[in-house]
């Protein structure tokens, strides 16, 4: 049923249902072609729809599912979820407070990209991704296998609390991902692209069309065969804009989402301290931020709180956390609207959107130019973080730089640091920025489509390599 | 289990499957399967050391997977009302006719059986929500009286119920009920300044009876962890053996190791275990079984996501490589004496993937891996990095480590470890006697490994 639809059953059973309660129709339809070594491998469509409700009451919450919209089986949720509540209200120390007032969303909030990707034939896609799969395959003889896979999530949702939010909206999250595998003497090697959006094709492909990542996938693929391994130890390091995102949204995002926050993390009680270079501004946006078409874009969150942009450091000082409505009570600030939940089955967790760091003034140019002695890391592998700000990522392409010029390629690259101490030394920031981790998923618990972004910085960070 | 009253299908999961695999067929389809699993469950989740959210949640989803003029495709969808059945049949067929053809695509035919007991127990499905609250408050407390310092930013008790069935138009019929009582936790130690790592740990049990007082012992065995990464100071960097706790074992080096015993991984050219069968791809201790087939598991299942039986499967024998995993499809496409090991893998979902259910590697003789003339040896309990899937390079950060040196052991932080996977497990010089059962699905001992390269911040 479509989320417009669903709104009316939504509200009669707000406005009968006495108390704090949040209805949240989420329809969500995925479909996903791979294609590999000439193959199609899968081909799967998957649709998933129905509500969650949570109610708030005698101080705890309660949460409910169904996969049905009909208006007995919407009551029968929320008598459920109130049945839930009480039975966690005598067990806590101290009562859930009263919700703080919020900037609630009133009616549709549809991003662009929906009808057009709806429209264009299931032919079409299948078509793009062997098209693609074969253009890596064909690029090199040492590419000895590739991979495409295209896929796209269609949402909708209807969101009705019975303090005044009554939102909807439909986008739509396209995704492309090619790999290489090469192969020389017995050496194995792999190059990976991907992008993804919050928006149609020309959204999807505004960096590149297919053919320059499936280009792109394997030209990295090939050159790391031949590359060696770097001096592991303290270096100076240029970062890309994908490696800015990854410590943007690992390393500092978590940190400062506000129930990491109470249980402890490194960004406890440093509100209003020197977190970082003074040319480091750091903020979280429901919003597409800079250039169009984030990945984490989401115009109204899942507690019906418009998704705006928090400035979570400024010129350095750490200035705010990532709320919900219930820390946002705890710290006596507005909700951020970074409460998200994955599909209709889950309850609302306090996710990050779209991070990115602001860019500033210099070109990378200059900024290579100017460095002595230190590595460009582009292309994260993979990326975790520690409750301490203590984070890992895997490079995919780092080249070394030697007196201001970019010189050979280096591989098995891993940067590590603590990350308010990596962001205290960065002496530089690019004047170019760039959404660059579009297709990336963030697990807590539940997955959340995020993206993350920034200019090209230079710091100082530890880098695993060879002894 | 409380009654929500919500919409799960009354229906039984067998019969849906069979009016699936039967309006596929009528519609054009060569061949069909279809699964549906049907669950409910309660959960309590905890937050900063509180109960927090209370949920209940009852959900039937099926996967219906065709073939048609050799074309294949999946579609899956938690709506088992007339009309979605019938709009999900024709959606899977509109997608084979733009699919290439594939000679391999074949579902499973109908073959052994297997009794797998222990998997479902009654007494689960009368838990409630004031039950799953109880046990959460109680799991929360525990680590609060255990150490104060500890903070749990998230955990939950849930009790969970399962009926699933799968069939095909071969003639496969299969079904299964199955409960879980489970419970974890997420946090770190935290005194004064002083942060450790987060670390996390977890419990479950097809079984009611017994689940309580393992629970609790999570909450000890969480807290001890979280404790002892308090005070970590620099690493040292050098190049000689490490220590993997039973954790890392499991949770990174056969982890990893699995992806490339998989038949999809070995075809795709991007194992580099391809042409090892028979060979010595580790440590003569070495010796590693997957095995779906023990009672009263959570990983155990009497068959596999394609509806083959599930059976032992011993994958390394003293270092040497036997067998990879094969699903149907994959043992298919291999040809020759290849036969599906039951290791389809997956819900219903997704389409069947390839992978492990429960794996157990052998326990060596050595009662202390740390022992050393005096060198460095550092101890990881947790690793946090990258490894390239195809080539096995993997480099990062030691998590929850020690350095033992000179007879002293110390907590570390900012320390990095590198090398390749595949070599590393030519280069286990010493499994522990004793093993750890990790998530409830390996049985691992530690492992000492020589020639790792340690780099300290």
């Amino acid at each position: 049923m479509p989320a417009s639809g669903v709104m009316d059953t939504l509200k009669q059973a707000a406005a009968s249902a006495g108390g704090f309660v949040e209805l949240r129709y989420h329809a969500k339809t995925s479909r996903s072609v791979v294609v590999e070594k000439g193959q199609v491998e899968s081909s799967s469509s998957r649709s998933v729809a129905g509500l969650g409700v949570r109610v708030l009451e005698n101080g705890a919450w309660g949460f409910a599912s169904t996969g049905s919209s009909e208006p007995a089986d919407v009551k029968r949720a929320i008598e459920s979820a109130r049945a839930a509540a009480s039975s966690g209200a005598s067990l806590r120390s101290e009562a859930v407070a009263d919700l703080p007032e919020a900037e609630l969303a009133t009616g549709d909030f549809s991003q662009p990209g929906v009808d057009e990707i709806e429209q264009r034939s299931l032919e079409e896609k299948v078509g793009m991704a062997r098209k693609l799969e074969e253009a890596v395959r064909g690029s090199s003889s040492s590419v000895s296998s590739a991979t495409c896979g295209y896929s796209e999530i269609f949402e909708e949702k209807a969101i009705v609390t019975t303090d005044g939010a009554a939102a909807s909206f439909r986008l739509v999250r396209p995704e492309l991902r090619l790999q290489a595998v090469a192969e020389k003497n017995g050496e194995m090697s792999t190059g990976f692209e991907a992008v993804g959006t919050t928006g149609g094709w020309e959204c999807l492909f505004r960096h590149g069309d297919g053919e320059y990542f499936a280009g792109k996938a394997a030209r990295t693929a090939v050159d790391l065969l031949s590359a060696g391994h770097p001096q592991g130890g303290r270096a100076s390091v240029i970062l890309a804009p994908s490696i800015v995102g990854l410590l943007v949204h690992e390393a500092i995002g978590h940190t400062v989402e506000a129930d990491f926050v109470q249980a402890g993390s490194v960004a406890a009680g440093k509100l209003g301290q020197r977190v970082a270079s003074d040319l480091v501004t750091l903020c979280d946006s429901g919003a597409s931020e800079l250039e169009d078409g984030a990945g984490g874009t989401i115009p109204v969150d899942d507690e019906g709180v418009l998704a705006g942009r928090t400035v979570i450091i400024r010129d350095g000082i750490l200035e705010s956390y990532l709320h919900n409505r219930e820390s946002a009570a705890r710290y006596g600030v507005a909700p951020t609207g970074n409460a998200r939940a994955w599909e209709y089955a889950d309850e609302p967790l306090i996710r990050m959107r779209n991070t990115y760091l602001e860019p500033g003034q210099t070109s990378l140019e200059e900024m290579i130019a100017s460095t002595s002695h230190g590595y460009l890391l582009d292309g994260p592998r993979n990326g975790q973080a520690d409750a301490t700000g203590e984070f890992m990522f895997g490079v995919q392409e780092a080249r070394e730089i030697k007196d201001g010029k970019l010189g050979a390629l280096v591989k098995g690259v891993t940067v590590t640091g603590i990350a308010f101490d990596v962001l205290s030394t960065v002496d530089s920031v690019s004047d170019s920025f760039r959404w660059d981790l579009g297709s990336g998923y963030c697990g807590k618990g539940q997955p959340a489509k995020v993206d993350a972004g920034g200019p090209y910085i230079r710091c100082k960070a530890l880098l695993g390599g060879e002894q | 289990m409380s009654s929500t009253g919500l919409s799960v299908s009354p229906r039984d999961p067998l019969e849906i499957c069979k009016q699936l695999v039967d309006m596929a067929i009528d519609a054009g389809a060569e061949q069909a399967e279809a699964m549906v699993e049907s669950g409910r469950g309660v959960e309590t989740n905890i937050e900063s050391g509180e109960v927090h959210t209370v949920q209940s949640r009852e959900e039937t989803v099926f996967g219906l997977r065709v073939i048609r003029q050799g074309s294949k495709a999946f579609v899956t969808a938690n709506d088992v009302s007339e009309r979605r059945l019938a709009d999900s049949v024709k959606e899977v067929l509109e997608q084979t006719s733009v699919i290439p053809a594939e000679e391999a695509n074949a579902f499973a035919p109908p073959g052994d059986i297997t009794t797998v007991d222990g998997l479902y127990d009654p007494a689960i499905e009368e838990m409630t929500v004031g039950d799953s609250s109880r046990l959460a408050a109680a799991l929360a407390e525990a680590v609060k009286s255990r150490d104060p310092r500890v903070t749990i930013d998230s955990g939950s008790v849930s009790f969970s119920i399962e009926r699933s069935a799968l069939v095909n138009s071969l003639g496969i019929e299969k079904e299964k009920s199955a409960t879980m009582a489970g419970g974890s936790l997420f946090g770190m130690a935290v005194d004064g300044e002083d942060i450790a790592s987060f670390d996390y740990d977890s419990e479950s049990s097809c079984k009611l009876d017994g689940f309580e007082a393992a629970l609790l012992r999570t909450a000890d065995r969480f807290t001890d962890k979280c404790i002892a990464g308090l005070g970590a100071g620099e690493g040292l960097s050098y190049r000689g053996p490490v220590v993997l706790s039973p954790e890392a074992v499991a949770e990174f080096l056969l982890s990893n190791l699995m992806g490339a015993l998989c038949a999809d991984t070995v075809r795709k050219g991007r194992s580099p275990l391809a042409d090892k069968l028979g060979q010595l791809v580790a440590c003569e201790a070495f010796s590693l079984v997957d095995d779906a087939t023990i009672d009263s598991m959570v990983t155990s299942s009497p068959f596999d996501r394609e509806g083959v039986a599930t059976a032992k499967t011993s994958i390394i024998e003293s270092g040497r490589l036997r067998t990879f995993l094969f699903n149907q499809h994959e043992a298919t496409l291999a040809g020759g004496n290849a036969r599906s090991t039951g290791h389809a893998a997956g819900s219903a979902s997704s389409p069947p993937g390839v992978g492990p259910s429960y794996i157990e590697l052998a326990a060596g003789e050595e009662s202390d891996l740390l022992a050393s003339d005096g060198g460095p040896v550092v101890l990881v309990n947790r690793f946090s990095g990258s490894t390239n899937a195809v080539t096995g390079d993997f480099s990062g950060v030691v998590k929850n480590g020690f350095l033992v040196e000179n007879g002293q052991r110390r907590p570390i932080r900012e320390t990095m470890i590198a090398g390749n996977l595949f070599e590393a497990l030519r280069d286990i010089s010493a499994l522990s006697s004793e093993r750890s059962l990790i998530s409830s699905s390996a049985l691992v001992p530690s492992a000492r490994i020589e020639n790792i390269s340690v780099t300290a911040g």
